[in-house]
């Protein structure tokens, strides 16, 4: 296969570019790197804390990209959500071997969390809501207790029942602090996009 | 299941889909998700805001070492699967070109023995022939390069310009005192020396001119003593079949 030129790269859509980072070319991951790499490693960032810990996990999290770029599956979600999933995972991982916690996240959830099929993804939804900034909003309104179980769970991947420990509130607490976060959230999303 | 226990079950969506479910509840979640329904929908309308939430980070500029780190390793992976392909079609096509291996193992110069870089040269050749390529020169003039990689990472060019050529060599390392590059033509079991000795440059660049490139079936290049000499005295490094 001829080399994809970075002009052309440039053009593709995510899901197009894909598949030239399949085929192993150079030009169409660099690109895809341009794209993602920023967001990769602010959130890398945001769970590590260590500017070099998220410089590795990045590292870490594209080649394993590039070395199975066939992985990805169009009908489960954006190449976005999908490259971050990766990320989020590595540095959750990395994070649970630094302080001695087993590791428990597996690709297997995620695949179930962008299971539905892309003509009913809500990524649109998330994009339309001029993203970063109604999502911060969204989850600055949000109280702090619910707020703050989220962000254990999703930036500091803690289990429901180790948060429970970390707050000393019952497990039945987190669970709808979760929930109803979650839910807000979510409503502020389809209001964005309505 | 009771509506009160499934209730229970709907409160741990929002913990499954935020990857905090404990680990061993995660398989009997999933066992029941997938014969439920409600807690797909539930699910389902929860990811988005789960997917949402990393761009909700404050957004930082990764260093731009890291995209060079990067994409020197993915240039690495690019490299190391050209040589692995090179390598098998080496493997593959060296068999088939048996009637070349023949023909430069039975090739006689001044006693010495081209045998050692009979297999070689056969493979060489069918690289050479994915790499050759022919440009007019907009002044009437026709151009013809082959270019072969060579063992210990030299490549070699061959231009054909109307006849006369232009050999070049790159990654060629340093030559003791007293030593020089003398490049050679073989027409059928006829070798004879090219006049231009050469040495290669700091960066291991060496270029030589080939008067006459007519009829020629292989151009090698020799290590000899400064001053060159009539017949090669040594095996030849370099090996660039071209198309007759």
């Amino acid at each position: 296969m001829t080399p994809v030129r970075r002009e052309k790269a440039e053009r593709l859509a995510d899901e197009e570019l894909m598949p030239w980072i399949a085929k192993k070319d150079p030009e169409a991951f660099e690109v895809f790197y341009d794209r993602h790499g920023g967001a990769g490693y602010s959130l890398a960032y945001r769970i590590l804390g260590d500017r070099s810990a998220a410089e590795d996990c990045i590292q870490e999290a594209f080649i394993s990209i590039w070395r199975s770029g066939a992985r990805f599956d169009r009908t489960r979600g954006s190449v976005r959500s999908w490259t971050l999933s990766i990320v989020r995972n590595r540095a959750i991982d990395a994070l649970r071997s630094k302080s001695g916690r087993a590791p428990k996240l597996t690709f297997d959830d995620d695949a179930i969390l962008e299971s539905r099929p892309a003509d009913e993804q809500t990524e649109k939804e998330v994009l339309a809501a001029e993203t970063a900034v109604e999502i911060r909003g969204a989850l600055s309104q949000l109280p702090s207790e619910q707020s703050k179980v989220i962000q254990l769970a999703y930036f500091g991947g803690f289990s429901q029942s180790e948060i429970a420990g970390m707050l000393n509130v019952p497990l039945g607490t987190v669970k709808g602090r979760m929930r109803l976060g979650l839910e807000k959230i979510r409503g502020e999303l389809a209001e964005g996009m309505a | 299941m009771s509506a009160d226990q499934h209730d229970r079950r709907l409160e741990e969506v929002a913990a499954f889909a935020l990857g905090a479910l404990d680990a061993a509840q995660i398989e009997d979640f999933r066992e029941h998700l997938a014969g439920c329904k409600r807690c797909q929908d539930e699910l389902n309308w929860l990811a988005p805001a789960v997917r949402a939430l990393p761009e909700a980070v404050e957004q930082q500029s990764p260093p731009p070492e890291l995209k060079v780190r990067l994409m020197e390793e993915v240039r690495a992976d690019v490299a190391a699967a050209a040589e692995q392909t090179r390598a098998a079609e080496r493997r593959e096509r060296a068999s088939s070109r048996k009637g070349f291996r023949e023909w430069l193992g039975g090739l006689d110069i001044g006693g010495l023995t081209w045998k050692p870089l009979a297999g070689m040269a056969a493979v060489i050749l069918i690289v050479a022939a994915g790499v050759g390529y022919l440009v007019g020169n907009g002044d009437g003039t026709n151009v013809h390069t082959t270019e072969v990689p060579q063992p210990n990472g030299i490549v070699a060019e061959v231009i054909n310009e109307d006849g006369k050529g232009e050999l070049r060599l790159t990654g060629v390392e340093q030559l003791p005192k007293g030593k020089v590059l003398e490049a050679w033509v073989a027409r059928g079991e006829a070798v004879e020396p090219v006049e231009m000795l050469f040495t290669p440059d700091e960066e291991g660049n060496a270029t030589t001119q080939i008067e006459d490139l007519e009829g020629v079936d292989a151009v090698m290049v020799t290590r000899e003593p400064t001053g060159g000499t009539k017949v090669p005295t040594t095996e030849p490094f370099v090996e660039v079949p071209l198309e007759s």
